[in-house]
């Protein structure tokens, strides 16, 4: 096992080098640099003087220089400064970011599962029935709603008509910090990021349950005597929620991207945000910190699942 | 079981929803404004280092303050840290009186805080974007702790403007700073040092900036005790922040302003962008050279209607760079809308054979909804003539990115629409028309060469007579106005808006944010 996983970390290194190239080039494929993204163009600033800019952060270095000096850095650890933050440095900038979209896609995901399987079961329990059809409707109307308009509505209805919510960020500006007032701003982004997630969960909950419900042994329990809530819950839901298990593991994947675009809306300080401005602002340093530490957690995920399976299933041969 | 599990589970999570739901934002027991005052064309999120800011002095100017600043109207420059100054005959030494202020730590503002700034502001290793703008100045002297004397190497027109933007640092607190460390310093966003009637308190990432009154401001304790930035994505977050009452002000594009306009909690602010928009034409292509295409081009677009229609009358008519009376003379062309010239100029100039009815790249980084229908239409307006023109909208950094290439493809960008500051100091045009402004050296990226206007924008810099100047930029509008270097368009309004509870609030949408006097320690609340 221990020389697998030392191959799988030497490969995953490789692969973090190849993606920090990926990246570095495309960056410098697009067109505008930090000095470009700088300059608001109605006030306009000489080529010299942008040049001189450019010239201060190292951007008129040949391209490879550039990467093997960023490289280098990065080997001990440091990614550098942001360009468009006065002397912020990369890595803690990014690490301070990963918390809040943590805790905005897992209270998305909470909340989706909560709501998902409880809809689900009705829905499949109470069949063709006005509760089943109206849950269905709106299971449809949250898998078929983009994102943005979810979070652009709900922003819009909850916050400005009801102002039952902050309208973004995370803390209320100025205040000291109390849960309270997190979970204030914390509930409309977690809930729109929920819907499209609670809807397929509904969605599959109710298939797998019907199906459940059909089979021999939920017959032999009801024929047994046994209450029909037990013969749900005891015997049907358990034997239904396995792959909506398998469905909810592979949400979380899109919930991320989801959680990237509520953030935007919602100013949330999470890695959305913060990747997002850097793209806007072309702040190069960032892009490459944020992405370089991203693929490391995919990679390092990746390895203790492969462990883990290894570990469950001994048929799996990992080395 | 399973279900008395789900069920507890179900309870806690609608209780933890609906304790959330209903705990209202926390009470600001002090007076406390907060608005979005980074929001929209003159604000500037991320970067506090103001020797390297392009943009948002509004905020800028609460905690740190120039020597001298623009009135309100931004019709004249008046003191700010200097309570008067004076210029010697020849215009090459500037006398500033300095207030008695104290910095927010307490130490004493002097002339020598002068001194330092500006050598800061001339010392490239600063990240500064003050050096070719501060460098006809030669020296600054300091005969005395509340004198500060500039002298230039040659008269400088633009020397007061430049310098209300140019926020006076605190030696005592940076001295120890190496110039190339300062570019990079956190000091800027952690423990900024100003002079300004709010000190700096804190910065919370991407999130907002707060700030507290500071008790000795030489013009009376404000009258809020905290002022707070909050910092948006987007124009429409700020906007529904304002509307669900959490921030005071904010910019606000045009479409937003009749949600606000008949109602009775917010105020709507006016004024002009002082940015006049164009259709800039390229004069490294073939397709341009001829002026009865270009005046083609201005008597294709119905400016008016567009004015009217579009941006609901809040824009004027820009027949040359400027639209301010003083600056506009007498017997200019007003290019009527005419399809019929404009087809006939285009007949005489050979359109055919020039380019025909061939597809041209219309390239911009306006990405507004408002801005979207204003090109359509003109895109509409140039067709009927036979000038089949294509947008091409792109975001700021690629659009910079192209027209500033070291090596541009003309092709890309052969038509743009855009905009350039044109007040309040008028010299602003000079840095995209002047024939010397070519890049490297300037901003002239459509390599605009018209004898003409190059000789009269000169005059126009070079004029040391307050009197003689407005004269010299209506030269510089008669001749942009009969070269038509860019089709011009219109200078539009801009807007904020702002609750009614604030009293004494003052706000300009002046380029770049400004700055301006907007005495922040008179701004007021009601709770």
């Amino acid at each position: 096992m221990l020389p697998y996983i030392l191959r799988r970390l030497a490969t995953g290194l490789l692969m973090l080098v190849a993606l920090s190239m990926l990246v570095f080039v495309l960056l410098r494929l697009a067109p505008g640099d930090p000095i470009d993204a700088y300059i608001n163009p109605n006030v306009a600033m000489s080529q010299a003087e942008m040049d001189a800019l450019r010239a201060r952060l190292g951007l008129d270095q040949p391209l490879p220089m550039q990467y093997l000096a960023w490289l280098r850095a990065a080997a001990t650890g440091d990614l550098g400064y942001s360009i468009q933050r006065n002397g912020v440095r990369v890595l803690p900038l990014v690490l301070e970011r990963i918390g809040p979209t943590i805790l905005l896609m897992a209270a998305g995901l909470v909340i989706a599962i909560l709501i998902g399987i409880a809809a689900g079961i009705l829905s499949a329990v109470r069949r063709n029935s006005p509760t089943d059809i109206g849950f269905s409707v709106i299971a449809f109307f949250g898998i078929s709603s983009p994102a943005f308009l979810t979070a652009i509505l709900g922003l819009y209805l909850f916050s400005v008509v009801l102002r039952w919510a902050p309208s973004g960020g995370m803390l209320t500006p100025g205040a000291p910090f109390s849960v309270g007032d997190l979970l204030s701003h914390l509930i409309l982004p977690a809930c729109l990021l929920s819907i499209g997630h609670a809807a397929l969960i509904m969605r599959y909950m109710r298939a797998s349950l019907l199906e459940v419900l059909n089979q021999d042994y939920v017959r032999t329990a009801r024929a047994k005597g046994v209450k029909e809530f037990w013969v749900i819950m005891k015997h049907a839901v358990r034997n239904a929620l396995l792959p909506v298990v398998t469905l909810i593991g592979s949400t979380i994947g899109i919930a991320v991207g989801g959680a990237i675009f509520i953030e935007s809306v919602f100013n949330w300080p999470g890695m959305g945000l913060l990747l997002i401005n850097a793209v806007d602002t072309r702040d190069y340093p960032v892009i490459m910190g944020a992405t370089l530490i991203i693929g490391a957690c995919v990679i390092v995920v990746n390895l203790l699942t492969d462990i883990a399976y290894a570990a469950i299933d001994p048929r799996i041969q990992v080395a | 079981m399973q279900m008395k599990t789900l069920t507890r589970a179900i309870s806690v999570a609608a209780l933890l929803g609906a304790t959330a739901l209903t705990t209202s934002v926390a009470a600001q027991e002090q007076k406390t404004i907060t608005g979005g005052f980074d929001v929209g064309p003159g604000g500037f999120q991320g970067n506090f280092n103001p020797l390297a800011a392009t943009g948002g002095f509004t905020w800028l100017n609460v905690y740190f303050e120039p020597l001298v600043n623009y009135n309100a109207d931004l019709t004249a420059i008046e003191g700010a840290l200097a309570t008067e100054y004076s210029v010697n005959a020849d215009k090459t030494e500037y006398t500033f009186k300095l207030a008695n202020e104290t910095w927010h730590d307490g130490k004493p503002f002097t002339s020598k805080d002068v001194k330092f700034t500006v050598d800061l502001a001339k010392n490239g290793e600063t990240g500064t974007v003050f050096a070719a703008r501060l460098n006809a100045i030669a020296s600054v002297e300091t005969p005395d702790e509340r004198t500060a004397v500039i002298k230039l190497s040659r008269p400088d027109a633009g020397l007061l403007a430049s310098l209300t933007k140019l926020m006076i640092l605190p030696e005592h607190a940076l001295a120890g700073t190496t110039p190339k460390e300062l570019a990079t310093s956190t000091w800027w966003a952690t423990k900024p040092v100003g002079t300004g009637p709010f000190k700096f308190k804190q910065y919370v990432t991407d999130q907002y900036v707060e700030l507290v009154a500071d008790d000795d401001y030489r013009l009376g304790r404000p009258k809020v005790d905290r002022v707070i930035n909050r910092y948006f994505k987007n124009t429409a977050a700020a906007v529904a922040a304002l509307r669900a009452g959490e921030i005071q002000f904010t910019y606000v594009e045009p479409d937003d302003v009749s949600a606000f306009k008949d109602n009775k909690g917010f105020k709507v602010i006016e004024g002009q962008s002082f940015v006049v928009n164009y259709v800039g034409f390229n004069q490294q292509v073939p397709l341009w050279k001829d002026v009865r295409v270009r005046q083609a081009v201005m008597h294709a677009i119905d400016r008016q209607a567009i004015i009217d229609s579009l941006y609901g009358g809040a824009a004027t008519v820009a027949n040359c760079g400027y639209v301010a009376k003083q600056l506009v003379p007498e017997g200019l062309n007003p290019y009527a809308y005419d399809p019929a010239k404009a087809k006939a100029l285009l007949a005489e100039a050979g359109w055919d054979k020039i380019n025909g009815s061939k597809p041209i790249t219309w390239l911009t980084y306006y990405n507004t909804p408002q801005a979207a229908n204003v090109m359509a239409a003109v895109q509409a307006m140039l067709a009927q003539v036979g000038i089949n023109v294509v947008p091409r909208v792109v975001d700021t950094p690629t659009y910079n990115g192209i027209i500033y290439a070291g090596n541009p493809d003309f092709s890309q960008f052969p038509l743009v629409y855009a905009g350039l500051q044109n007040g309040p100091d008028p010299s602003g045009l000079n840095i995209g028309l002047n024939a010397a402004q070519k890049p490297p050296a300037g901003a002239n990226f459509l390599r605009i060469e018209m004898p003409e206007l190059t000789k009269a924008l000169d005059a126009a810099l070079a004029e040391t007579n307050p009197q003689q100047l407005n004269t010299r930029y209506q030269d510089v509008c008669k001749a942009m106005n009969a070269n038509l270097p860019w089709a011009t368009m219109w200078v539009a309004n801009r807007y904020g808006v702002a609750s009614t509870k604030l009293k004494d609030f003052v706000w300009v949408p002046a380029p770049a944010g400004g700055p301006y006097n907007a005495h922040p320690e008179k701004w007021s609340i009601e709770r």
